[in-house]
């Protein structure tokens, strides 16, 4: 089997690669692996839900458990993360004219760890949620389930550090001496502050898992209550890492908007200094809101006004990106290509998204929605709605880069449609379904008709999604083997000089 | 020197958003007993929704607008000329 359309190579010349294109396609293609079989998982509990009462697919609740745990973890960390990577491999090198990555041996070893961290997580099966909250991860977790989602989390956590740091030294020290930093790409800056964010947060997280091991062998007892330990603790290290975390998976994709936005709007970005500016804000204000999570552990007034506060100064920053696409597109010559669509869909997603996290930041109204589906709805618009959206748009952009080939652009309108739509219909109607109250992660409900519908609507919207990505997946895949050759200087002809298509030959 | 486009993108949510936290900042300490505490709860909630409601349709509107009136196969669209293209650095 061949992966290259133009020069062909066997499939084991591109798997001991190190050139930057080689080590993205890798990243991309586990990372739509994973997008795959994590919304599967999805699929299944949407089935699970459609009417009360157990056992409509799901045999048990710590099944039920083990799923939704599997597929958190998947999604963010071999969906999200891994594709983000993959992009910057293909792009970063390219963008700071530099001939690959700094360290490209320290790039294959950080990509090839995350097959190994994968194997754990998927293997191991864990029903910790994907937070592992103690006590009961270290109580009651059976094992070897949650060892191995330690140490899966450790091992792709080190990868995350390896890569960023690699992506920090081509952007800062490869790059170009003729090319000044704010003449980069804003994907290059996008790359470049949610590497820094990843040096800055994952080690916190690092530490932690490492007292949550030692807890569960019962060597230490940090979160331990019966050996004085506090579980709190292990909410604010979990959350300052994960709090930034959700702009790292954020930050990529408005990196990618800028890419494409312009592109198929036909003019120049409306103000690539405040997008510089809002990369860096939301930076910072995202290591200044991690205890928002927390409101309901007994934090005192002032400590929730301040986390309130530290979460509210991302809306002006998260804001000032959409105010610009809007801007950008005003007065353009847009081409609905489905790039462009995927994209567009992904803003509107993301408003909505930030509509109702306002209503979670405010610390009274945190406690109507607190654990509830609201929750759910409003997590899932950003990394389902606005991330995924966005990525999915990039993977068509880059398409005739990735294979020499262009993709069907009958099928990918089907397939944003379906997905825009159902996006919409299931994530929508949870955040109802909470303030109805239901609470997340709960295997069956109450059979009430509000909440029985609400469920049966959700559901059916997550299947429209779940179509629609599966029509996105053939037409990748269809379009691979068998789509038109693409124009490589142009091939969605928007009047743009499109990626150097002779860097992806290999040069060592 | 940063740009006035800047400076405006920045301001115009740093305003929407503070005028609405504030506001509920405070909701809590004006609250005696669990009944009021709920009512003010929900009035604070309705009263953010609409507001949000409010600018979730200027901002929505906006897009549709974008959408409808600069696509390519717009009548006044359809010509070769690109109206901003002559000015601003492409990066």
């Amino acid at each position: 089997m061949v992966l290259e359309v133009k020069q062909p190579r066997p499939m084991w010349e591109i798997l001991f690669s190190t050139h930057h294109t080689d080590i993205g396609l890798l990243y991309v293609y586990l990372s739509v692996t994973a997008l795959i079989i994590g919304g599967a998982l999805a699929m299944a509990i949407r089935v699970e839900l459609f009417v009360p009462g157990p056992g409509t697919l799901i045999p048990d609740s710590n099944t039920f458990h083990r799923i939704f745990t599997v597929h958190g973890t998947n999604m963010l960390f071999l969906w999200l993360i891994p594709f983000a990577s993959g992009i910057g491999n293909y792009l970063i090198p390219i963008m700071v004219r530099y001939k690959d990555m700094a360290w490209p041996k320290l790039n294959a070893v950080a990509f090839w760890m995350i097959p190994v961290g994968a194997a754990l997580v998927w293997l191991g099966f864990a029903d910790t949620t994907w937070n592992a909250y103690p006590p009961y991860s270290i109580i009651r977790a059976p094992g070897p389930a949650a060892e191995m989602w330690i140490f899966g989390l450790k091992i792709l956590g080190i990868s995350s550090v390896l890569g960023a740091i690699n992506f920090v030294v081509t952007i800062l020290k490869m790059k170009h001496p003729d090319l000044p930093l704010m003449k980069t790409s804003l994907f290059v800056w996008s790359t470049l502050v949610t590497s820094i964010m990843i040096i800055v947060a994952i080690p916190t997280f690092a530490a932690a898992l490492i007292m949550l091991y030692t807890d569960r062998l019962g060597v230490s007892g940090f979160f331990n209550p019966a050996m004085g330990g506090d579980p709190i603790a292990y909410q604010h290290l979990f959350w300052f890492t994960f709090h930034p975390e959700v702009y790292i998976f954020l930050i990529p994709a408005v990196g990618m908007l800028y890419e494409i936005i312009p592109k198929f709007s036909r003019k120049p970005i409306f103000s690539y200094q405040s997008g510089v500016a809002a990369f860096v804000l939301l930076a910072l204000v995202g290591f200044a809101s991690w205890a928002h999570h927390m409101y309901s552990t007994g934090m005192s007034f002032t400590e929730k006004t301040v986390f309130m506060v530290g979460t509210l100064a991302a809306v002006p920053a998260s804001a000032m990106h959409v105010f610009n696409w809007i801007a950008t597109m005003w007065g353009g010559r847009i081409k609905f290509a489905a790039p462009m669509s995927w994209g567009v869909g992904g803003i509107v997603l993301f408003f909505y998204a930030g509509a109702g996290g306002i209503v979670n930041t405010a610390m009274p109204l945190d406690f109507l929605t607190h654990d509830s589906y609201w929750v759910v709805g409003h997590f899932h618009l950003f990394v389902a709605g606005m991330v995924t959206m966005a990525f999915i748009g990039f993977i068509h952009y880059m398409f005739p880069f990735i294979t020499g080939r262009m993709y069907n652009e009958r099928a990918a309108m089907v397939s944003f449609w379906l997905f825009f739509a159902g996006l919409s219909i299931v994530f929508l109607t949870q955040h109802i379904l909470g303030l109805y109250g239901q609470p997340r992660r709960v295997y069956d409900y109450v059979p009430v008709q509000p909440l029985i519908i609400m469920n049966q609507i959700a559901s059916v919207g997550g299947w429209m999604a779940g179509v629609g990505a599966a029509v996105f997946i053939y037409n990748m895949i269809t379009s691979a083997f068998k789509g038109k050759p693409a124009k490589m200087n142009d091939p969605f002809a928007i009047g743009e000089q499109y990626y150097d298509y002779a860097r992806r030959e290999p040069h060592h | 020197m940063v740009p006035h486009s800047a400076i405006i993108l920045f301001l115009i949510p740093v305003v929407a958003v503070f005028l609405l936290g504030v506001d509920s900042a405070f909701a809590q300490q004006s609250t005696h007993n669990y009944i009021i505490h709920r009512i003010e709860i929900w009035a604070l909630f309705y009263r953010l929704m609409v507001v949000a409601f409010v600018i979730g349709a200027v901002v929505m509107g906006s897009i549709a607008y974008v959408v409808w009136r600069f696509r390519e196969s717009h009548p006044k669209n359809r010509g070769d000329i690109t109206p901003a293209r002559a000015g601003g650095a492409q990066h």
